[in-house]
Protein backbone atom coordinates (compact mmCIF):
# COMPACT_ATOMS: atom_id res chain seq x y z
CA UNK A 1 0.00 0.00 0.00
CA UNK A 2 2.95 2.20 0.52
CA UNK A 3 4.72 1.59 -2.60
CA UNK A 4 1.32 2.46 -4.69
CA UNK A 5 0.96 5.42 -2.47
CA UNK A 6 4.10 6.73 -3.11
CA UNK A 7 4.30 6.12 -6.72
CA UNK A 8 1.22 8.49 -6.80
CA UNK A 9 2.40 11.24 -4.57
CA UNK A 10 5.89 11.17 -6.78
CA UNK A 11 3.37 11.54 -9.65
CA UNK A 12 1.12 14.24 -8.19
CA UNK A 13 3.90 16.15 -6.94
CA UNK A 14 5.57 16.46 -10.93
CA UNK A 15 1.95 17.67 -11.54
CA UNK A 16 1.85 20.22 -8.68
CA UNK A 17 5.00 21.57 -9.22
CA UNK A 18 5.18 21.86 -13.20
CA UNK A 19 1.69 23.35 -13.39
CA UNK A 20 1.03 25.28 -10.02
CA UNK A 21 4.64 26.27 -9.15
CA UNK A 22 6.38 26.26 -12.70
CA UNK A 23 9.45 23.65 -11.50
CA UNK A 24 10.12 20.48 -13.33
CA UNK A 25 10.90 17.99 -10.66
CA UNK A 26 13.05 14.66 -10.83
CA UNK A 27 13.54 11.91 -7.65
CA UNK A 28 16.66 10.89 -5.66
CA UNK A 29 17.35 8.65 -3.43
CA UNK A 30 15.54 8.08 -0.24
CA UNK A 31 17.28 8.76 2.83
CA UNK A 32 16.76 9.10 6.73
CA UNK A 33 16.91 12.07 8.42
CA UNK A 34 20.37 11.49 10.07
CA UNK A 35 22.02 10.75 7.05
CA UNK A 36 21.11 14.14 4.73
CA UNK A 37 21.35 17.29 5.34
CA UNK A 38 17.88 17.95 5.33
CA UNK A 39 17.91 18.45 8.76
CA UNK A 40 19.35 22.17 7.71
CA UNK A 41 16.14 22.72 5.56
CA UNK A 42 14.71 25.58 7.74
CA UNK A 43 10.81 24.98 6.55
CA UNK A 44 8.81 22.11 7.22
CA UNK A 45 5.29 20.96 6.81
CA UNK A 46 3.10 17.96 8.05
CA UNK A 47 -0.21 16.72 6.41
CA UNK A 48 -1.95 13.97 8.05
CA UNK A 49 -4.80 11.97 5.91
CA UNK A 50 -7.23 8.79 7.13
CA UNK A 51 -9.06 6.52 3.86
CA UNK A 52 -8.35 3.86 3.14
CA UNK A 53 -4.72 4.04 4.14
CA UNK A 54 -4.05 6.68 7.46
CA UNK A 55 -0.77 8.32 7.89
CA UNK A 56 0.81 11.88 7.40
CA UNK A 57 3.16 13.54 4.87
CA UNK A 58 5.76 15.70 5.70
CA UNK A 59 7.60 18.51 3.20
CA UNK A 60 10.85 19.91 3.91
CA UNK A 61 12.50 22.85 2.29
CA UNK A 62 14.85 25.35 2.20
CA UNK A 63 13.59 29.18 2.36
CA UNK A 64 15.52 29.92 -1.25
CA UNK A 65 13.15 27.19 -3.04
CA UNK A 66 9.77 28.15 -1.18
CA UNK A 67 10.53 31.83 -1.86
CA UNK A 68 10.88 30.85 -5.79
CA UNK A 69 7.48 28.44 -5.07
CA UNK A 70 5.84 31.21 -3.76
CA UNK A 71 6.79 33.92 -6.37
CA UNK A 72 6.00 31.40 -8.95
CA UNK A 73 2.61 30.72 -7.59
CA UNK A 74 1.39 34.05 -6.57
CA UNK A 75 3.21 36.17 -9.07
CA UNK A 76 4.27 38.55 -6.41
CA UNK A 77 8.18 39.76 -6.78
CA UNK A 78 9.92 37.58 -3.69
CA UNK A 79 10.91 41.02 -2.38
CA UNK A 80 6.96 41.46 -1.47
CA UNK A 81 6.46 38.46 0.01
CA UNK A 82 5.95 37.33 3.85
CA UNK A 83 6.96 34.50 5.74
CA UNK A 84 3.04 34.07 5.81
CA UNK A 85 2.91 33.89 1.87
CA UNK A 86 6.08 30.87 2.13
CA UNK A 87 4.92 28.70 4.12
CA UNK A 88 0.92 29.72 3.32
CA UNK A 89 2.60 28.13 0.15
CA UNK A 90 4.37 25.11 1.04
CA UNK A 91 0.89 24.06 3.19
CA UNK A 92 -0.47 24.56 -0.27
CA UNK A 93 1.73 22.58 -2.39
CA UNK A 94 1.27 19.81 0.46
CA UNK A 95 -2.38 19.69 0.43
CA UNK A 96 -2.36 19.42 -2.99
CA UNK A 97 -0.08 16.97 -3.68
CA UNK A 98 -2.00 14.93 -1.02
CA UNK A 99 -5.09 15.59 -2.41
CA UNK A 100 -4.44 14.77 -5.75
CA UNK A 101 -2.40 11.03 -5.03
CA UNK A 102 -4.83 10.44 -2.95
CA UNK A 103 -7.78 10.65 -5.46
CA UNK A 104 -5.43 8.63 -7.98
CA UNK A 105 -5.70 5.54 -5.58
CA UNK A 106 -9.66 4.49 -6.21
CA UNK A 107 -9.66 3.80 -2.38
CA UNK A 108 -12.91 2.35 -1.31
CA UNK A 109 -12.83 4.81 2.06
CA UNK A 110 -13.56 8.02 1.05
CA UNK A 111 -10.14 10.16 2.08
CA UNK A 112 -10.12 12.99 4.63
CA UNK A 113 -7.57 15.61 4.70
CA UNK A 114 -6.42 17.20 8.27
CA UNK A 115 -5.11 20.82 7.81
CA UNK A 116 -1.45 21.38 6.94
CA UNK A 117 0.64 22.43 9.50
CA UNK A 118 4.14 23.99 9.50
CA UNK A 119 6.60 22.25 12.24
CA UNK A 120 9.62 22.51 13.47
CA UNK A 121 12.63 20.79 11.15
CA UNK A 122 14.13 19.73 15.11
CA UNK A 123 10.97 17.89 15.41
CA UNK A 124 11.19 15.50 12.79
CA UNK A 125 12.57 11.78 13.88
CA UNK A 126 16.19 11.00 12.41
CA UNK A 127 15.02 8.01 11.46
CA UNK A 128 11.92 9.20 9.35
CA UNK A 129 13.09 8.40 5.51
CA UNK A 130 12.89 11.03 3.03
CA UNK A 131 12.63 10.85 -0.59
CA UNK A 132 14.55 13.81 -2.06
CA UNK A 133 12.66 15.99 -4.68
CA UNK A 134 15.31 17.70 -7.01
CA UNK A 135 14.07 20.87 -9.31
CA UNK A 136 16.82 22.58 -11.27
CA UNK A 137 18.51 24.94 -9.03
CA UNK A 138 17.29 23.30 -5.48
CA UNK A 139 16.51 20.25 -3.32
CA UNK A 140 13.97 19.59 -1.19
CA UNK A 141 12.37 16.77 0.39
CA UNK A 142 9.40 14.15 1.26
CA UNK A 143 8.40 11.75 4.00
CA UNK A 144 5.38 9.13 3.86
CA UNK A 145 4.16 7.61 6.52
CA UNK A 146 1.33 5.17 6.77
CA UNK A 147 0.01 3.48 9.89
CA UNK B 1 -21.05 44.20 -15.60
CA UNK B 2 -19.15 43.33 -12.27
CA UNK B 3 -19.82 41.30 -9.60
CA UNK B 4 -19.63 40.63 -5.74
CA UNK B 5 -17.53 37.61 -5.68
CA UNK B 6 -16.61 35.71 -1.81
CA UNK B 7 -13.45 33.85 -1.39
CA UNK B 8 -13.13 31.55 1.38
CA UNK B 9 -10.12 29.90 1.90
CA UNK B 10 -7.97 29.40 4.94
CA UNK B 11 -4.72 29.90 2.51
CA UNK B 12 -3.43 33.51 2.10
CA UNK B 13 -1.72 32.24 -1.39
CA UNK B 14 -4.57 30.46 -2.96
CA UNK B 15 -6.63 33.38 -2.08
CA UNK B 16 -4.14 35.33 -3.96
CA UNK B 17 -4.45 32.85 -6.78
CA UNK B 18 -8.01 32.65 -7.07
CA UNK B 19 -8.48 36.31 -7.42
CA UNK B 20 -5.07 36.59 -9.80
CA UNK B 21 -7.25 33.71 -11.85
CA UNK B 22 -10.57 35.78 -11.74
CA UNK B 23 -8.44 38.90 -12.86
CA UNK B 24 -7.34 37.01 -16.09
CA UNK B 25 -10.77 34.78 -16.09
CA UNK B 26 -12.47 38.47 -16.76
CA UNK B 27 -13.61 39.36 -13.58
CA UNK B 28 -11.26 42.43 -12.69
CA UNK B 29 -13.99 45.18 -12.25
CA UNK B 30 -15.69 42.48 -9.45
CA UNK B 31 -15.19 43.14 -5.73
CA UNK B 32 -13.69 40.12 -4.09
CA UNK B 33 -14.27 39.80 -0.36
CA UNK B 34 -12.38 37.18 1.38
CA UNK B 35 -12.80 34.99 4.53
CA UNK B 36 -10.59 32.54 5.99
CA UNK B 37 -13.21 29.75 6.83
CA UNK B 38 -16.82 29.23 6.64
CA UNK B 39 -17.78 31.03 9.77
CA UNK B 40 -16.16 34.02 9.34
CA UNK B 41 -17.70 34.42 5.12
CA UNK B 42 -21.19 33.77 6.94
CA UNK B 43 -20.11 37.07 8.94
CA UNK B 44 -19.10 38.86 6.24
CA UNK B 45 -22.55 37.66 4.11
CA UNK B 46 -24.23 38.99 7.04
CA UNK B 47 -23.85 42.49 6.19
CA UNK B 48 -22.41 42.25 2.57
CA UNK B 49 -24.02 41.40 -0.84
CA UNK B 50 -22.64 38.78 -2.62
CA UNK B 51 -23.06 36.94 -6.19
CA UNK B 52 -21.54 34.12 -5.56
CA UNK B 53 -19.10 32.22 -3.06
CA UNK B 54 -16.12 30.18 -4.27
CA UNK B 55 -15.12 28.36 -1.34
CA UNK B 56 -12.56 25.59 -0.43
CA UNK B 57 -13.23 22.23 1.46
CA UNK B 58 -10.46 22.03 4.25
CA UNK B 59 -10.80 24.41 6.38
CA UNK B 60 -10.56 25.34 10.46
CA UNK B 61 -13.48 26.61 12.25
CA UNK B 62 -15.73 25.60 9.56
CA UNK B 63 -15.05 23.51 6.74
CA UNK B 64 -16.92 24.05 2.81
CA UNK B 65 -19.57 21.48 3.76
CA UNK B 66 -21.00 22.70 7.20
CA UNK B 67 -20.36 26.23 5.24
CA UNK B 68 -22.42 25.43 2.38
CA UNK B 69 -25.32 23.62 4.73
CA UNK B 70 -25.52 26.67 6.40
CA UNK B 71 -25.76 28.93 3.99
CA UNK B 72 -28.33 26.70 1.63
CA UNK B 73 -30.76 26.25 4.60
CA UNK B 74 -30.99 30.08 5.49
CA UNK B 75 -33.57 31.90 2.97
CA UNK B 76 -31.67 34.93 2.28
CA UNK B 77 -28.70 33.18 0.99
CA UNK B 78 -29.89 29.96 -0.10
CA UNK B 79 -29.84 31.19 -3.70
CA UNK B 80 -26.62 32.46 -3.96
CA UNK B 81 -24.31 30.26 -6.21
CA UNK B 82 -21.25 28.24 -4.53
CA UNK B 83 -18.33 26.99 -6.33
CA UNK B 84 -16.13 24.86 -4.12
CA UNK B 85 -12.27 24.66 -5.24
CA UNK B 86 -10.58 21.95 -3.36
CA UNK B 87 -8.37 18.86 -3.65
CA UNK B 88 -10.67 16.45 -2.38
CA UNK B 89 -11.66 15.32 -5.77
CA UNK B 90 -12.77 12.02 -5.02
CA UNK B 91 -16.78 11.06 -6.92
CA UNK B 92 -18.31 10.70 -3.44
CA UNK B 93 -16.61 13.90 -2.03
CA UNK B 94 -18.19 15.73 -5.23
CA UNK B 95 -21.73 14.13 -5.04
CA UNK B 96 -21.97 15.17 -1.49
CA UNK B 97 -21.04 19.16 -1.98
CA UNK B 98 -23.76 19.12 -5.14
CA UNK B 99 -26.27 17.18 -3.08
CA UNK B 100 -26.05 20.10 -0.20
CA UNK B 101 -26.57 22.55 -3.15
CA UNK B 102 -23.11 23.63 -4.47
CA UNK B 103 -23.46 24.69 -7.50
CA UNK B 104 -20.10 23.58 -8.96
CA UNK B 105 -16.83 21.91 -8.24
CA UNK B 106 -13.11 22.78 -9.38
CA UNK B 107 -10.03 20.01 -8.55
CA UNK B 108 -7.06 21.50 -7.75
CA UNK B 109 -4.76 22.34 -9.77
CA UNK B 110 -6.83 24.35 -11.80
CA UNK B 111 -6.40 26.82 -14.79
CA UNK B 112 -8.10 29.80 -15.14
CA UNK B 113 -10.11 28.60 -18.04
CA UNK B 114 -11.87 26.28 -15.82
CA UNK B 115 -12.71 29.02 -13.61
CA UNK B 116 -13.71 31.39 -16.71
CA UNK B 117 -16.16 28.77 -18.10
CA UNK B 118 -17.45 27.61 -14.88
CA UNK B 119 -18.31 31.51 -14.03
CA UNK B 120 -19.57 32.36 -17.15
CA UNK B 121 -21.94 29.55 -16.93
CA UNK B 122 -23.18 30.49 -13.69
CA UNK B 123 -23.24 34.31 -13.82
CA UNK B 124 -23.24 34.70 -17.74
CA UNK B 125 -20.41 36.19 -20.26
CA UNK B 126 -18.54 39.08 -19.24
CA UNK B 127 -17.36 42.12 -20.99
CA UNK B 128 -13.69 41.25 -21.65
CA UNK B 129 -13.10 44.23 -22.61
CA UNK B 130 -13.82 45.97 -20.00
CA UNK B 131 -13.09 43.57 -17.41
CA UNK B 132 -9.30 41.83 -17.97
CA UNK B 133 -6.35 43.19 -16.54
CA UNK B 134 -4.37 44.34 -19.04
CA UNK B 135 -1.39 43.50 -16.80
CA UNK B 136 -1.22 39.60 -16.49
CA UNK B 137 -3.19 37.98 -19.29
CA UNK B 138 -1.13 35.52 -19.87
CA UNK B 139 -1.52 33.92 -16.08
CA UNK B 140 -2.18 30.34 -17.04
CA UNK B 141 -1.59 27.32 -15.26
Amino acid sequence: MKTMLMTAIKISISEVMETMFFLPVEFGRELALAQSRIDKYNFACQLTFTGDSSGYLIIMAPKNLVAEMAENFMGEAKGLLTDEHLSGTLMEMLNMVCGNALSKTNSQVPFELGIPEMINASEVSENEVFTIVETTESKMAIALKVA
Amino acid sequence: MSYSILIVDDSLPMRSVIKRTLKAAGYGKSEMLEATNGQEAIDIMKNSWVDIVITDYNMPVMNGLAFIKTIKSAELSKDIPVVVISTAGNESKIKEFMDCGATGYITKPFSAEEIRDLLVNILGEVNYEDDVDDGNQDFDF
